[in-house]
């Protein structure tokens, strides 16, 4: 057949212009079946997106533009909510076309003040310079919750205590990068000493959850995330809302400094998972979450084989707990932050009101809780309230497992009256280190900032150190000495904060940023400082940015020498 | 439901509706909170993310966000407390201070500029930010510039684009200082899936993303350097969407999206970025007359250069030629004059188009494009429903809880309404969607049914069957409202799922699953497009659709109704006003003497034929036996539009007397005696009616080109040297007379018009018109709408050995039916180029063909070659083809056979075959 396509009124042709395609990225078959394979065929399910990055990234050493776009296909989203959640997270890689893989190995080295203080930069160069970057790739860290081994670093997923350039060579050498899994005391052992025995026994109808909750109200039990609200209390608000309800566990412990849920849960998970299901069945959670931290890799192999053990004597249905990964961010550490990444999205804190209890997961009310308040609510059920109720010091009542590290002789998790100041505390860790004079201390993170070593009589609890300007918060507690400056200590904290920012709000995300840039100046614009931390505080939407501040406002009040 | 809320505003006590914000509370009692990532208008959540209107509540630890913060019974807020203002202001003087330099800001008049002068702060004592972390410029996209050094994070592009228009291509990635607002993986806007709605540039309120064209070379701009705007409605799709032209030194510098009712303050790619097709050289500014020395018609004139044809002529002399012509046909014996009058007209001008035949001719042979759209759904609704416009407005959806979409491509041919429909899915509604294409709206739908095209009737009927053997019908609605019930009933016997399964392609247990979602809806709406109309039973597959919408009683309530996407921007009110062959305004039969009488009366003028005159495509054929000899011809292009398009030129050269009204030279107008130019729509009066039966004003934004004049006033000038007595002045005075027979448009005045949108039928002075009608009853007799049985009818044409694949036709989105304006408009031209056909990447590797190389199409009736997309959204079976291309003509290849009772032709089925293009075909199309 004859086609003209040339004829005066044939007035317009934009050939070799037009797109082969239609618009934008299309997948291509080959990682749409990679992907397939490694999600199976079942439907899947949109908050477990973060899940599914970290398959592709275990298997593929990053994610490719090919296997997000195939993801994106088989998820039925579009490339962007792919892109900004893959993004928004450390752990992944995203490699776009033409873009280099990272290379097989990569090395984060720990950065946060204890590691710091034990030379973590220094390390950082030597092995930056002796590795070929081709092969190994060493990128910076924050806190790994190993601060009582500093220095640290993670190599594949192998932790790495007391780092140095010859036990990388050795690790390298051996291919050792898998995580080491320590002894624990698993479900049978557990069991077998009369575990589980009051879980089925309120299952069973011994108590009322109105009982319970008045027991863990007695025993005085409050967030030993941070917040330290009383635990009981925010049982009754869950259990106030109508179903259906979620139980979530805060398992992102990434205050620096902080390690105490990593140290119960290396020992003894069951005693914290028997609390998390005693705590389930007082709120009648259709569901328990638990959000772990992707820097204790260890810890999530042990839950994953407990939670088996768990499901496979019976004791709870197959999939009731739901165990997530995190991805390397510390904002998921904040409530509402972690249930948006439960929920598959990127960290962002909410707006309170309304508060997670009545607005938490999938829109539901949600009772979170930290690892170690799970703990004790095992603890108390099975020892009764006195177990912290029955310990008082210095007018404070109750236990706290202080995570202690920096300038001290034995640093690690000292479980101490709550009423201890940091004199009780640097004598339960056998005193400062060798040749070094205590000189300051972050009470509860660097959220909590710096008090000088002046100010040593102050019960290291709840309440007790607002009128200082600080709080306790986790309790981790870093100690400086005279080697150590404080000035050089707050800008890591505010670098620290500058990195984990998850950029929603002005205060926070411009803020760190700024704050950086005037603290690394020699001579510190204080009053500018000043202002723009009260802004912080005042406006920031979540914690992050209303604590951000206070290493800078600390350091200003207690070492004015300083800057 | 709602309760009040009482509570102390800076000393003031207020009351608030609850869940009513602090900032709203405030702006109500005339303070407004500064603000930036809060958008005060309609449909923009609130995020709370800048806290640049952060205000201090008693009792609270830390400030709170006013936009985000609702009401509390007895809160005291304190918007200007030293705190709260210290506040308020540093967090503009951190935002500041990495903004460009205001005197070479992206946008001098930004909302940002505006909040920051509110305030005092003109500068910043902090650093700015390291310049490596600043993200670079990108002007990959022609319409749109991308300056994130402008960028405060606010996220309203992203809320703009996921929330809004539910495009989903932007998002805020990577976190902190660095985290970014980017395009897909962070491509190149221009590289990505971006549909340029333009929605991000509209809600960003820093010239982070700004209109290319407000930009100077130095990417400097203005959004407030304009002289005036006009509002008026978008002259493409049927949504009707209303937009304020921005105008600067008489040109329309740019184009905003306003709160109309369809739009609320949406627009798409082409109602945004599509207008400068009224400055191509190519417009007509003056009359022509063909040349005596012209050679013989056919498609061989070239637009930019008409004078190897044509001459230019005075308006006297070209009305003179064009109504003499007429007259001469008209004072032979027998009826040889047709007329094809426009859809992208006003109504005013249809009316006097359709008059001018019925009363200047004496006969009905008058149509338009709707007889190549919904020509069939009209039919059937007219049968069963007793009229012809939807039941209820697109809009509905909001209150659905089930929607049907079949045979419709929204995203690309009805973009705004899409949006509604893409938020209904987001917001859990069950959105069904059925097309042979993956189009879309496929990622949002809970059921996907892409059936083998041209089983809808199989399709449907099955689904029917499920209803009612599981008796999920609605005994009462059909008892109340319908007639033929029985009948229906015993006739859907026959069609199981497990039948009509292999016909239709779609398991029997997804109809089942459909028949129950659908059924089981509280509140349901269908919706459909050409890929139901366009077909030779596009006539009972509406007749389908309207049966299953009343076997369940979804018709008639909020967020139930049937609702056939309107093409053409006023395709609704062409057809209303009597721009068919059939019918005289309102659909009353020409058939009719009383009818007729009432017109005549009115008119001043004898009685015309009580016979039904030819349609479209039945003009084509009666010129080829010399029935017709002459046409008038306004806005229209069958040269491109008609079936079997080659047989449609010859035909149009084969008339003695072509006078074709139009703004640019047309396919058609190649074929033309007489041409007039006219009037664009940007540069007219009149009035329109979207695919909502929302009636709405078109104003003038800038003056025509040369002696261009509006298409009313053409025609009062052709039938005044055709000898009628018209004497209109204005557009209004047409409405007045339209009025006068139309009882539709009671109650709607042109002055309500020029204040505000009118949907029909409005029931009084004051009412804004109804937008779901007949839940008390149908225009029919008894008030029954009613069941009508279909049968499944074989295409017209199916694959064969010789011809193995299937060829649908349609649109593409950022092109306009025919691309007259489309490919004339810069940004639209930029993103589509050129002539393609959709294959499926495994069709073009068996094929051989590399996506993006030629290949060539042919059917029975002719062949092309055309670049080949590779698209997975068609079947391995099946081509895709739009037939906007003058260069690949899609409508060469189509099959001309009609529905019998729509005379719709079928348009999205011909069987086809295709190759790789040859070498040498491949080098004559250079």
């Amino acid at each position: 057949m004859n086609i003209e396509t040339s004829k005066p009124g044939i007035w317009k042709s934009g050939k070799g212009k037009g797109r082969a395609t239609p618009k934008g990225r299309q997948y291509d078959d080959a990682a749409l079946a990679q992907v397939r394979g490694l999600l199976g065929d079942g439907e899947t399910r949109r908050d477990l997106l973060i899940e599914y990055l970290h398959l592709i990234q275990d298997k593929y050493g990053c994610l490719s533009a090919s296997h997000l776009c195939a993801l994106a296909e088989v998820m039925r989203l579009s490339q962007a909510e792919i892109y900004e959640v893959a993004t928004f997270y450390a752990h992944f890689d995203v490699v776009k076309e033409g873009e280099a893989s990272p290379p097989d190995l990569t090395i984060r080295v720990c950065d946060s003040l204890s590691c710091e203080l034990a030379g973590a930069q220094q390390l950082l160069a030597a092995l930056k310079d002796d590795l070929d970057p081709a092969k190994v790739r060493v990128l910076r860290a924050p806190c790994m919750g190993r601060c009582d081994t500093a220095p640290v670093l993670e190599i594949g997923h192998n932790h790495i205590d007391f780092a140095t350039p010859e036990l990388v060579d050795k690790a390298i050498a051996a291919g050792d990068t898998h995580a080491h899994v320590p002894a624990y005391e698993a479900f049978s052992a557990y069991k077998a000493a009369g575990g589980y025995s009051e879980l089925e026994a309120l299952r069973g109808g011994s108590a009322t959850p109105d009982q319970i909750q008045d027991k863990i109200l007695a025993s005085g039990l409050r967030g030993l995330g941070g917040a330290g609200f009383p635990s009981g209390r925010k049982w009754s608000f869950v259990r106030a809302e109508k179903g259906p309800r979620y139980l979530a566990v805060n398992g992102d412990e990434g205050e620096p400094g902080t390690f105490k849920d990593r140290y119960y849960l290396e020992r003894t998970p069951h005693v914290f998972l028997e609390g998390m299901l005693i705590a389930a069945w007082a709120v009648e959670a259709e569901k328990c979450f638990i959000y772990m931290r992707d820097e204790y890799p260890a810890v999530l192999q042990i839950l994953a084989d407990e939670i088996k053990a768990l499901e496979d004597a019976g004791l709870v249905k197959a999939g009731y707990i739901d165990l997530r990964r995190g991805a390397g961010a510390y904002i998921c550490g904040e409530e509402s932050a972690m249930i948006e990444s439960i929920e598959g999205k990127r960290g962002l804190p909410r707006h309170r009101p309304p508060f997670v209890a009545q607005v938490g997961i999938f829109n539901r009310p949600t009772l979170v809780h930290n690892v170690e308040t799970l703990y004790w609510v095992s603890k108390i059920c099975r020892e009764g309230p006195e177990i912290l109720s029955g310990t008082e010091l210095n007018g404070r009542k109750g236990l706290r497992s202080y995570s202690v590290s920096g300038r001290v002789k034995n640093p690690g998790v000292h479980l101490l009256p709550a009423g201890s100041t940091i004199t009780d505390i640097i004598a339960a860790c056998g005193g400062m280190t060798e040749g070094h004079t205590f000189k300051a201390y972050q009470p509860g993170g660097p959220s909590a900032g710096l008090l000088p070593a002046s100010m040593n009589d102050i019960p290291m609890d709840f309440d007790t150190l607002q009128k200082h300007g600080t709080f306790i918060g986790s309790a981790a507690i870093v100690i400086l000495s005279d080697k150590d400056s404080a000035k050089q200590a707050a800008l890591n904290m505010l670098r620290f904060f500058e990195d984990e920012s998850c950029g929603q709000c002005t205060p926070c995300r411009v803020g760190c940023g700024k704050a950086v840039q005037l603290m690394e100046q020699d001579t510190w614009d204080t009053d500018l400082l000043e202002e723009l931390c009260g802004v912080m505080v005042d406006a920031s939407i979540c914690g992050l940015g209303q604590a951000a501040p206070n290493p800078i406002r600390m350091t200003i009040k207690h070492f004015p020498e300083e800057v | 439901m709602s309760t009040s809320i009482t509570f102390n505003l800076d000393g003031k006590t207020v009351t608030a509706e609850s869940g009513e914000t602090i900032w709203q509370v405030a702006k109500r009692e005339g303070t407004t909170i500064p603000h930036l990532c809060h958008k005060d208008t309609g449909g923009y959540r609130s995020d709370g993310n800048c806290r640049a209107c952060m205000v201090e509540i008693d009792g609270e630890r830390t400030l709170a966000a006013s936009c985000v913060r609702t009401a509390a019974e007895g809160m005291v807020v304190k918007t200007e407390s030293a705190r709260a203002k210290t506040a308020r202001k540093m967090v503009m003087e951190m935002l500041v201070t990495d903004q460009p330099e205001r005197d070479r800001a992206h946008d001098k008049g930004s909302h940002l500029w505006d909040m920051a002068d509110q305030q005092g702060v003109a500068t910043s004592r902090f650093p700015k930010k390291e310049e490596d972390r600043v993200p670079l410029l990108d002007a990959s996209h022609l319409a749109m510039s991308v300056n994130l050094d402008a960028c405060i994070q606010c996220g309203l592009c992203v809320r703009a684009c996921r929330e809004v228009q539910v495009n989903d291509v932007i998002g805020m990635s990577g976190r902190g200082l660095d985290a970014k607002i980017t395009f897909d993986f962070d491509d190149p806007m221009g590289a990505s899936s971006c549909v340029a709605c333009g929605e991000c540039v509209q809600a960003c309120p820093t010239g982070a993303l700004m209109p290319a064209a407000a930009l100077d070379t130095a990417g400097v701009g203005d959004s407030k350097d304009f002289d005036r705007e006009v509002t008026s409605v978008c002259p493409y799709c049927g949504v009707g969407c209303q937009l304020s032209f921005k105008i600067k030194d008489d040109k329309i510098a740019w184009v905003d999206g306003v709160d109309g009712p369809a739009n609320e303050n949406r627009l798409c790619v082409k109602g945004r970025f599509g207008f400068d097709y009224i400055t191509h050289p190519h417009r007509l500014t003056k009359p022509l007359i063909r040349r005596d020395d012209a050679p013989a018609k056919g498609l061989n004139v070239d637009p930019a250069n008409p004078f190897t044809h044509f001459r230019e002529a005075t308006w006297e002399e070209a009305l003179d030629v064009a109504s003499k012509g007429l007259a001469k046909l008209r004072s032979e014996t027998g009826t040889f004059v047709a007329g094809l009058g426009s859809a992208k007209c006003s109504n005013e001008e249809a009316y006097l188009f359709q008059k001018l035949i019925r009363q200047g001719f004496g006969h009905n042979n008058v149509d338009h494009c709707t007889r190549l759209c919904h020509a069939s759904s009209v039919a059937a609704l007219l049968e069963n429903v007793g009229s012809a416009a939807v039941t209820a407005t697109f809009n509905e959806i909001e209150n659905a809880d089930v929607a049907i979409v079949i045979g419709a491509n929204p995203t690309e041919n009805h973009p705004v309404a899409a949006t509604y429909f893409k938020q209904f899915a987001k917001r859990g509604g069950k959105l069904i969607v059925m097309d042979p294409r993956g189009q879309g709206l496929k990622r949002h739908a809970k059921h996907m049914l892409q059936f083998r095209p041209g089983t809808d009737v199989a399709m449907l009927n099955a689904i029917m069957n499920v209803i009612v053997e599981e008796r999920l019908y609605d005994e009462q609605y059909i008892a109340g409202f319908t007639e033929n019930w029985e009948a229906m009933k015993a006739h859907l016997a026959g069609f199981t799922p497990e039948k009509m399964s292999p016909l239709c392609g779609i398991d029997a247990e997804v109809l089942r699953a459909v028949a129950r979602d659908f059924a089981g809806a509280k509140a349901a709406m269908i919706f459909w497009g050409m890929g139901v109309s366009q077909h030779i039973h596009g006539t009972d597959n509406s007749r389908c659709l309207i049966s299953l919408a009343l076997m369940t009683g979804q018709v008639g309530r909020p967020g139930s109704g049937l609702h056939p996407l309107r093409g053409q921007n006023n395709v609704q009110g062409a057809s209303d006003a009597g721009l068919v062959p059939m019918f005289l305004p309102d659909y009353q039969s020409v058939q009719d003497d009383g009818v007729r009488s009432a017109f005549t009366s009115v008119w001043g003028s004898d009685d015309f034929s009580n016979q039904k005159g030819l349609t479209v495509v039945e003009m084509m054929d009666a010129i080829h036996a010399d029935k017709i000899k002459g046409m008038y011809i306004l806005g229209e292009n069958p040269a491109m539009s008609d079936p079997d398009v080659e047989h449609a030129r010859e035909a149009l050269a084969h008339l003695e007397h072509l006078v074709v009204q139009d703004i640019f030279l047309t396919e058609t107008a190649n074929f033309a005696d007489v041409i007039l130019p006219s009037a664009a729509w940007p540069e007219k009066t009149g009035t329109v009616t979207n695919t909502n039966r929302q009636v709405q004003m078109g104003r003038p934004a800038v003056a025509s080109p040369g002696e261009a004049k509006e298409d009313w006033w053409i025609t009062v000038q052709l039938a005044k040297h055709l000898g009628l007595n018209w004497d209109y002045s204005h557009p209004r005075e047409i409405f007045d007379e339209m009025k006068i027979n139309m009882k539709s448009l009671n109650n709607i005045t042109w002055d309500r018009l020029e204040v505000a949108a009118v949907t029909y039928p409005s029931l009084s002075a004051e009412d804004p018109g109804q937008p779901i009608v007949f839940g008390d009853g149908f225009p029919r007799a008894e008030g029954r709408a009613r069941f009508t049985p279909a049968n499944v009818t074989a295409p017209a044409e199916t694959p064969d050995a010789e011809f193995p694949f299937i060829l649908m036709t349609g649109r593409q989105l950022e092109h306009w039916h025919t691309g007259s304006m489309t490919r004339r408009a810069s940004v639209l031209d930029w993103a589509e180029p050129e002539a393609n056909a959709s294959l499926h990447p495994k069709t073009l590797r068996k094929l051989g063909v590399e996506s993006g190389g030629m290949i060539s199409i042919a059917t029975r009736r002719g062949a092309i070659n055309i670049m080949a997309r590779s698209d997975r959204a068609v079947s391995e079976d099946m081509v895709f083809l739009p037939f906007a291309y003058v260069e690949a003509a899609a409508n060469i290849l189509t099959n001309p056979q009609l529905d019998p009772y729509g005379k719709i032709p079928e348009f999205k089925f011909s069987a086809c075959r295709v190759s790789a293009a040859k070498a040498d075909h491949a080098t004559a199309a250079e």
